[in-house]
Formats: structure tokens, sequence, C-alpha cells
């Protein structure tokens, strides 16, 4: 349980300061919002930002800028985020993007918190996550403003400072911790997320929501529909549903004849009879039909009978003939019409495993990896014969730089050795009596212990009583705890480590090479479920974007939270697939050769698959989620990385759009504090 | 909440308690009459669901197992909200499980379904000798609050079976004529509240 104290910020002495430039900004809002007519009476601007950015892809250079608004009616309080029209940074960065995160006029009751990142190096930032768990991508604020913003929000609704991380805005009209937690975690209602066809079906859901939202009435609807609207038609009068149906179509169509033909189809039953058509609708209406129109969207609804288009990926694996085409997205075989029903080639073949002389291929006289591009390819699709892992691993991971030599690697190797000796001394020399005193460190070992003699027990590596690599693995994940204190241990660490060390061998280097993996995944495990949130929130723009009817499927029927792949993002797959199989996604997850999150889809790939079982058997959340924990052991690997492979090229600088910068495992963003937990001066 | 057919009922079950009281040992038990000695831990959770029969009434227990972690703590209100039944766990060996299954039963009370059935379970049974936490002082604590009491072995079968049984005996039973005040028949809320509701 959260005994959470929250923080008020008035105890704050930059709050005072910090409210006078707030009403500053309001001033100048105010002149803002009288310049535009169609802003209606009651809605008031409360709070206006100019050149608040996303950064849709892990590029700097690649932006959208736009304006960010506080909008006050009634008792409520509205967030919006307009971008410019056609100032992108890059020519790639198309209107569509930005529709894809445009935030129009999100209530903050459907907010559960805003984070800020404040890194040490580039601008402030925040993460808005909504009270459904998903959450916007980083909003990046070039002309500062972070505390200008908050002390505003402050001013209007009921805002906290969470005390278990000072970052962490709570927003909430829940004073007590169960009641806040309970409200935090409503699953989806429609979730509003950066996306212009998501946002009208917020909209229709408040016709069925007797909360707050509802409580305002139905006239916010409508008039802030107007203010959405005449942003839309300032930037670009079009039909974002469109678009993006048209995009993926000219994605598809890339691929093969057979795709394209399907897709269409997909395409065709979704817009005569689902959201596209509401939408056109929508534009061309008054704003007082708006409200009225959206609960029609709400009626909406999968058939009974569930007639489900088929996909290209949810059929068996297929043959491999067929001649290859060259696109401008890469080569795919074509395949023949004639054989629809069986086919579906889209990923390349397999290869057999990097082998002891082709790696030495790779390697100059000095040991050096002279292409890591290369290297990187050719693991992704064939990974690692199981001899060699031990050495390719560590460059995989990190650990050891590509450039150096043997005698380098050698060196380090002795280096870290002592160093990881030296951390391990920290606990190994707590006494009993000091122990005694210390819970942190007895609760800490208590939990690792609890977790490592049932940690892949059944394998010969780690089975039988008094087994010293289990003994290995408490005292590695003991000495991690003390190196990232600030982490500590979670559960699903050990399940990270076992075949690590199954690999290494060697205490130390499994040690170094699981903090490099934890540089990268540990934000999956912070205790605000930020890095998870990120993830699942990247999973469901990539199933609206790469399968419409599915994601209309999970809408409907409560799932969009997607917590359902939580076991396979949070232990990348470990519990899925048998050991060696692990070992083998593992190393090509690792290469991050075409995607850094080629995990994702991973998980989008094996729901393609079962797909037809999902929406055919209406599965709700609980089916779901046993039918998705039972297909562990169950699903062919080898054409599951074709399909992942296939479906990012695919989604290609949209599907990377889709993702926010920083989600794991991105290395995090922030150069700072990795797992900042300490007190912060400026709130 | 529990729903009712023709002499048919489903009601949604929860364990909580700390991490490694037993709880899937608990559940691999009752569903599949199996035990593993190093049952792996629970990522997310897991679903599971078995019938039996109670009196007069073929009960379908949906079951929610949970990770325990208190790092985890977050999600399980999703897991709970809406439940007919709540296991809380502990192990009688650990003394901290305890202290840990007092405040699930607290949040429990807090979060406000009057009608939820809960059972504390004392699990490892078998390990008399690691013995920490004695009965009569679970069986107090459990009276105090309203609960119902067994210590139970998933190892050796003890009371799991009965404490399954002991919840489907106490589920509250539809009247449809009567519809008594404060009981709600149905597993879902009305539809106007769904939007605030778990996917369940």
């Amino acid at each position: 349980m959260h005994e959470t104290e929250l923080n008020d910020l008035s105890d704050d002495a930059d709050y005072a300061a910090s409210l006078q430039q707030g009403s500053a900004s309001m001033t100048r809002s105010d002149s803002s919002r009288r310049s535009s007519s169609s802003e209606p009476d009651g809605a008031e601007v409360v709070y206006l930002k100019d050149n608040v950015t996303i950064h849709p892809t892990q590029y700097a250079s690649e932006r959208i800028s736009g304006r960010l608004k506080l909008i006050k009616q009634g008792a409520s309080l509205f967030i919006t985020w307009i971008p410019y029209k056609g100032q992108s940074s890059n020519a790639k960065l198309s209107e569509r993007d930005k529709n894809l995160y445009t935030i129009r006029a999100v209530p903050f009751t459907e907010i559960r918190s805003i984070r800020r990142h404040t890194p040490t190096l580039g601008w402030q930032y925040i993460i808005v996550v909504l009270s459904s768990g998903l959450a916007f991508p980083p909003l990046y604020f070039y002309n500062g403003g972070v505390r200008e913003f908050l002390a505003t929000i402050k001013q209007h609704i009921f805002l906290v400072r969470s005390a278990e991380d000072a970052n962490v805005f709570v927003v909430n009209d829940f004073q007590d911790p169960l009641q806040r937690t309970l409200s935090s975690l409503e699953l989806p209602r429609a979730v509003p997320v950066a996306n212009g066809r998501s946002s009208s079906l917020s909209a229709s859901e408040s016709p069925t929501d007797k909360n707050q939202v509802r409580a305002d009435g139905v006239a916010v609807d409508g008039s802030l529909s107007s203010i959405q609207n005449n942003g839309r038609q300032r930037q670009k009068m079009h039909d974002p549903a469109r678009d993006l149906s048209i995009h993926v179509l000219e994605k598809f169509s890339l691929v093969t004849r057979f795709a394209r033909e399907t897709t269409s189809q997909l395409f065709r039953e979704n817009h005569s009879e689902g959201f596209g058509g509401n939408e056109r609708r929508n534009h061309s209406q008054s704003s007082h039909d708006y409200h009225q129109n959206a609960a029609s969207i709400d009626v909406e609804k999968v058939p009974d009978e569930v007639p489900v288009a088929p996909d290209p990926l949810e059929k068996s694996p297929c043959s491999n003939r067929g001649e290859e085409a060259a696109t401008n997205v890469g080569t795919f075989e074509l395949i023949d019409s004639k054989e629809i029903d069986k086919l579906t080639v889209w990923g390349k073949p397999r290869q057999p495993p990097l082998g002891p002389e082709e790696w030495a291929t790779f390697l100059d006289s000095e040991g050096r990896v002279t292409d890591e591009k290369a290297l990187r390819k050719r693991i992704f699709y064939g990974g690692v014969e199981n001899n060699l892992r031990k050495e390719v691993w560590t460059f995989l991971l990190g650990y050891h730089a590509h450039d150096s030599t043997y005698a380098e690697r050698e060196y380090l190797v002795l280096i870290k050795k002592s160093e990881y000796e030296t951390i391990k001394n920290q606990w190994q020399s707590i006494t009993q009596d000091q122990a005694k005193r210390f819970t942190k460190f007895r609760e800490r070992r208590g939990l690792i212990e609890k977790d490592v003699v049932r940690t892949d027990r059944s394998l010969s590596f780690y089975e039988g009583d008094d087994n010293p690599n289990v003994n290995l693995l408490r005292d590695i994940l003991l000495t991690y705890s003390f190196y990232n204190f600030d982490l500590g241990y979670c559960q699903g660490m050990s399940d990270l480590l076992s075949p690590i060390l199954f690999i290494m061998k060697d205490e130390s280097e499994s040690f170094w090479c699981f903090v490099s993996l934890m540089e990268r995944l540990g934000p999956n495990f912070n205790r605000d479920q930020n890095g998870m949130h990120s993830q699942l929130f990247a999973l469901s723009k990539l199933v609206e974007l790469l399968d419409v009817p599915l994601h209309n499927y999970f809408k409907q029927n409560d799932c969009l939270n997607y917590f359902f792949c939580f076991r396979w993002i949070l232990i990348q797959f470990k519990r899925e697939f048998e050991y060696e199989r692990t070992l083998r996604l593992w190393e090509v997850l690792w290469t991050h050769h075409l995607s850094e999150h080629l995990h994702l889809y991973v998980c989008v790939a094996i729901l393609k698959r079962y797909r037809r079982k999902i929406m055919g058997e209406q599965m709700d959340f609980d089916t779901l989620l046993k039918f998705i924990n039972e297909l562990s052991g169950q699903i062919d690997l080898d054409a599951i990385l074709k399909d992942a492979e296939a479906l990012c090229i695919c989604a290609g600088e949209h599907g990377a759009a889709s993702i926010p910068p920083g989600t794991p495992p991105s290395l995090p963003l922030d150069t700072g504090l990795l797992y900042a937990q300490q007190d912060d001066e400026v709130l | 909440m529990a729903t009712i057919g023709h002499n048919n009922l489903n009601a949604k079950l929860v364990l909580l308690g700390d991490m490694g009281a037993g709880k899937s040992s608990l559940v691999l038990r009752f569903v599949k009459g199996q035990f593993l000695e190093f049952q792996e831990s629970t990522i997310g959770a897991a679903f599971f669901s078995q019938t039996l029969a109670a009196n007069d009434v073929t009960v379908k227990f949906e079951i929610w197992d949970t990770a325990g972690q208190e790092r985890y703590h977050s999600l399980a209100p999703m897991y709970y909200r809406g439940a007919a039944a709540a296991i809380i766990v502990y192990d009688i060996s650990n003394t901290d499980s305890f202290g840990r299954a007092k405040k699930w039963v607290q949040e429990l009370q807090k979060q406000g379904n009057p009608n939820m059935v809960m059972a504390l379970a004392g699990n490892k049974a078998d390990l008399e000798d690691r013995r920490k936490v004695t009965a009569e002082e679970a069986r107090v604590y459990a009276e105090e609050n309203g609960l119902f009491f067994m210590e139970t072995s998933a190892k050796t079968a003890l009371n799991v079976n009965d404490i399954f049984h002991e919840i489907a005996k106490k589920l509250p039973r539809a009247q449809p004529a009567q519809n008594p005040a404060g009981m709600v028949l149905v597993d879902r809320p009305p539809e106007g509240s769904r939007a605030t509701s778990c996917c369940s």
C-alpha cells in the first residue's frame, strides 16, 4: 500500500514567484483569447505557452512545435496542444504526424499525473499521464515555463506533489491515497491519446460518463469542440482518419499485392461502417451537433456475429518461395495471389546463427569489430551460436565497445572485476548486528532470496539443493541493488539476470552485462510504472496504426490499456518461450537493427497472429489475459520475428513516431539522475 | 460481483498478499491439484477459473492471481475491483507477511464493497517448526475484522478446497424477487458507470 503523504505546493518558496509569472501569462493569453472570435463565452485561456515541442522520433532534429494552453470553463480545466501550421523542422514530418499528437481539449478529470523532467542538458519537459494509464509523448518547453504551467494548474484544480517522487504531480480530487490509486487505475474509456480520431471518441464517451466530466455539462463538449475544429481548420482541412488509413494503405501496398488487397478491404469496411464516416460528417457539422453526433459514434460496436476480416499475418507460416521485389522500403517477396489463403511472407527468411568462423571475419587482427552495423544486422537475421554468445553478448549489451581490442577488453574485465568486488563488499561487510538495524537491507535481501530460489529451477544449470548458481543470482542481484540503490530489487529482475548468468557463467561479467541491460530496461521497474506505461502506450499506437479493426475491438472491450501484454514487455518475453528461444529473441532484440523497439512490433505480430481468435471469440479482458498467458510455449519465434520485421518496415517512420522518445529500451533522455528520488528545490 | 444464473453463480475472486506467501500455489492446487516446490513468481497477473458445487448451487470462480511485490501494488485495484471475494494470504513462517496481509484487509475494507467475502489464509501450515504467526493471533484478528480464517497448505492440500468451498457458501445468493437492498446482482456496473469500471 502506498502510504503516500502528499506534499502541497504551497510549502514551496518558489511557488509565490511562479504565481507571478502565471498571472503574467494569463494576461497575455487573455488578449489572444479575444482575438479568437470562435472562442465561446465562458471559456478562458488561463495559460498559454509557445514553442512547446514534441520529438516524434529519437532524433532531436525532428520536432513538432506548437502552442500549449490551459483552458478553463466553468469548474473544469482542459489542456490543449496544437502544433503550428507548416513549420516542421523536417519535411518528413507531415501533417499526419501533427494530427497524431495534437491534444484537443483533454479535461483534467482524465489526467492522472504530470511528471516533470529536468535534464541537466537540454529543455525541461513534462509527461502527461492519463487516468487510463496511457501517456502523451513528452512536451518540451523550449521557452521554459514548466513551473508556471504547474502553478497555473494548481490555481484551478487540486494538484499535489507525490511524496514518492518529487517530480510527479498528481492531478486528482482525492486526498486519500487509496482513493487516488483507485481512481487513477480506472481502465480506459476510449482513450483520448494524441490523435484526431481518438480525441473525438473521447468526447463520445461523455454521454455514458457519469463522473465529473459529465457534471460539467454538455455545453463544454460543444463549445470546446468549436475550438478544436477551429484549430484544425487553421491547420488544414482534412480527415485524419482517412489520412492515416491511406498512409497505412500506402505502406502496405509497397509490400505485396496481396497485402494491398487485404488492407484496402479492411479499410473499406472500416470507412463505410466505422469511425471514418462519422468523423467526416462531424467536421461539416456545427458544434451544436457535435455532441449528439459523438453519441452516435459511441453506439458503434463490433457486430455480434463478428465477421473478422482476414489479416495477412494471422495465417500459418508459409512458404518462402517467390521472387523478390525491391521497393523503397526494402526488399519483399512477391506473393502469388492465388495462394492468398496460405501465404504470408514478409520478413526475410531467418538465417543460421552466427558461428565462430564467420564471427572471426568481423574482427580485425587486434580484435576490434570492424563493421558494427553489419554485425548487428547479421545477428538480427540469425542470432548467435550458443558457444559464441558469451563473447558476442558483451558487445550487443554495450559492456564492451566494438572498437576495443582484445587487450583492452582483457584489461577492462580485470578493472571491472575489482570494481564489482568493491560494491559486493558493501553488503557483504554488513554484520548481523548492523543488519538488525537496517530494515531496508533485510527487506531487500529477503525479496531477492524469495525470488532466486524460484527462478528457472527446472533448468539443470539452476536445479537442485544448494545450487551455487542460485547463490550467484542472489549475490549479483543484491550487489546490483547496492549499485543502483534507488531502483533496488524488483520482481522480474531475476528473470532478466538468469539467462545472462547462464551464458556468461562468470559472476562479475554477468553483473556488468546485467548492469548494461538495466541501463535500458531499468525504467520497466520504476515505482510509478512510467517505463511500462510508455511502452504500453506505444504498443496501443502501433496496433492502431497497423491493425485498425483489432484496435477498435480492444477499444470497445475496455482493453486499450494493454495490460495483458504486461509480462511480455516487463521481462522481454522471458516467460513466453523455451529458454533457448528466449536467448535467441533477446540477442535479436539487442541488435537494435531496424528499431530499438522491435519488441513492440513482436507484440503486434503475436496479437495479429491470434487476432481472429481474439475477436471471433469475443474475448473480454479476463479471457484475453488468460489466453495471452497461456500462449506461453506456443509461439513460433522465427515466424513472429519475420512478421515483426515486416511490420516494423511497414510502419516506418510513422511507427517510430508512435513511440515517445525515451521509451525503454531507449536510453533515458535525461543525462542526469536516472532514478531521481531526491528532493527538488524548484517546486 | 457474483452473478446468478439458474443455480449457477459466477464469482470473481482475487488473491492478495505478500510475495512468496503462496498465492499462486494455492490457486494451482485448487485449480489443477498440483504443487510446485519452486512456483515461479507472478508477473503482472494471472487468471484462472474453477467450478465447484456448494449446497444447491454451482459456483464458477473467476480467479485473479496478482503479483505480490509492493512495487506492483498500484496495479492491484485493477484486479480486485468488482470482486465478490478475496483471499488474503500470508505465510505462517513470516511475520512480515502477516503484517502485509493486514494492510490488504484495511485496503479492501476502505475500498468499500461491504458484500465482499474476505478470507484470511495462513498458508504454509506444513512448516510448523518454522511457525512465526500463531493461529490464535490470526483468528482473533480475523474475527475482529469480519473475515473467516483458515490455515492452509498448498503443499499438502490442507484446507485448500475447503477455503474455496467456504467462500462459495458465504457468497450472497440472488433473491431476485426481493432484490435486497445493497446487493448488486450483476457483475458489471450499470452501463452508465462503465467508464469508471475495470475491464473485468
